[in-house]
């Protein structure tokens, strides 16, 4: 309708045709290419994962997570004497997942925290701090590196810690005192199949 | 009309005011702040609802991309502001039955078809219905697409919990605020189009620039489709 009395653009068919292809195609290609992979982490052409884009965007956590290698568990007791100390960390990759559970016979001070790999202790990071005599949750490893907690008993008597976890870490390592040990622990099965990504 | 050289200052002028839209329209649903606001909000609050209304629409890109194809050949004031009211009676209308009949409708879906409403206004800025058999009234499909695009604001509003109580007042502000954004952000894109129109390049690139409009709908369109089948909903 041109009420407005101007005049309005008078291609060929084939232009017109042209137009509306380019159009379309060139939505495609960007839809395609970058816009699903990244918003959505869709991508059946394979493009964004060319492009290292897939899952940029999709939002923080996907439901779920495959990965290649089996899942470890662990469990392990200390017993801290009045003012004694200890450290365990797990050796863990960026990204990965853990669940854990401790609990000891009386309120101690705990702090959890992780270092990065190669960097040291300067640039630890800590993510949970305080007194208690439990603690239960899931952390996820914002980096590559060791993390755990550091345990001190602060009170008069003997205080024992026990932790439960399960994750993907590959061992873990004691601190205590001025000895450090690393605590060899296998996936839950041995039998698990090879995954090709 | 006689054609001249467009000015550096015009030049200027567009590109700061171009900038200027660019960066807030990159949000497009109600940001979470704002979701927090109306979350905590019980009872009328005329000037906030407002506010958001007109912060939603004026960063509202679909309906920004659609009002520029509407206005684009719209070159005396009568007529935009005759088409712009139609389209504001439309979404006026849906907005407010929308939310307050509570219909549910899949937002993905409408989207989709606000994305599909840019296409058909750059079809048509291209002279595509003179080549088909029919061609649809301007007003009348500027119309309706106006009742998709207030379907459009009302899923987002209903988002976000509304108390009951003074719910009609502040969906009416909310309205009210949509068209007081509509008039900034159409006159911010009639001021765009007016200082590029001085220049001779504007009829010249018409068919280049009613092409890339129809990209941005198909764009837009392609990816609300693509969230319609992709994003789980979790009941």
């Amino acid at each position: 309708m041109e009420s407005n009395g101007q005049p309005r653009l008078a291609p060929s068919p084939r232009a017109l045709l042209t137009a509306c292809l380019t159009a379309a195609g060139i939505a495609l290609v960007v839809l395609f290419a970058a816009i699903l992979p990244a918003e959505f982490g869709y991508d059946p052409l394979r493009i964004g994962q060319l492009l290292g884009i897939t899952g940029l965007s999709t939002g923080e956590e996907q439901p779920l997570e495959n990965r290649l290698q089996p899942h470890r568990t662990d469990f392990v007791e200390f017993y801290l004497e009045p003012f004694q100390s200890v450290e365990y960390k797990y050796s863990m990759d960026v990204d990965a997942p853990l669940v854990f559970s401790w609990e000891a016979d009386d309120e101690l001070y705990f702090d959890m925290h992780a270092e990065p790999a190669g960097l040291g202790e300067d640039y630890a990071e800590s993510f949970a701090q305080g007194t208690a005599a439990a603690r239960t949750g899931s952390y996820h490893a914002p980096f590559t590196g060791i993390h755990g907690w550091f345990w001190e008993n602060r009170s008069g008597r003997d205080i024992e810690v026990r932790l439960y976890t399960a994750g993907f870490y590959y061992n873990s390592t004691v601190f205590s005192g001025s000895v450090e040990y690393d605590r060899e622990l296998d996936p839950v099965s041995s039998t698990f199949p090879e995954i090709v990504p | 009309m006689r054609r001249r050289q467009l000015s550096p200052a015009t030049g200027w002028l567009v590109v700061l005011g171009g900038l200027l839209f660019a960066v807030p329209a990159l949000a497009h649903t109600i940001a979470s702040d704002d979701a927090n606001f109306v979350l905590g909000v019980d009872g009328p609050a005329i000037l906030p609802f407002i506010y958001l209304g007109a912060k939603h629409m004026v960063t509202g890109y679909d309906h920004l991309l659609f009002l520029a194809g509407v206005i684009f050949f719209l070159y005396r004031p009568r007529h935009v502001v005759q088409y712009v009211t139609l389209f504001a009676v439309g979404h006026s209308i849906t907005l407010l039955a929308g939310v307050l009949a509570n219909w549910q409708v899949n937002a993905y879906l409408i989207d989709a078809v606000i994305g599909l409403s840019i296409v058909y206004k750059a079809f048509e800025n291209l002279g595509g219905f003179r080549l088909l058999p029919f061609q649809p009234d301007t007003r009348i499909a500027v119309f309706v697409f106006g009742l998709f695009h207030g379907l459009g604001l009302a899923t987002k509003l209903q988002e976000y919990e509304l108390s009951d109580n003074g719910l009609v007042t502040n969906i009416l502000s909310f309205n009210v605020g949509v068209e007081i954004g509509q008039v900034l952000a159409l006159s911010a894109i009639f001021l765009f189009l007016s200082a590029w129109r001085t220049s001779s390049s504007y009829l010249q690139h018409a068919f280049t620039t009613n092409t890339a409009l129809m990209t941005g709908g198909f764009l837009l369109a392609g990816y609300q489709l693509a969230a319609f089948f992709l994003v789980p909903v979790y009941l």
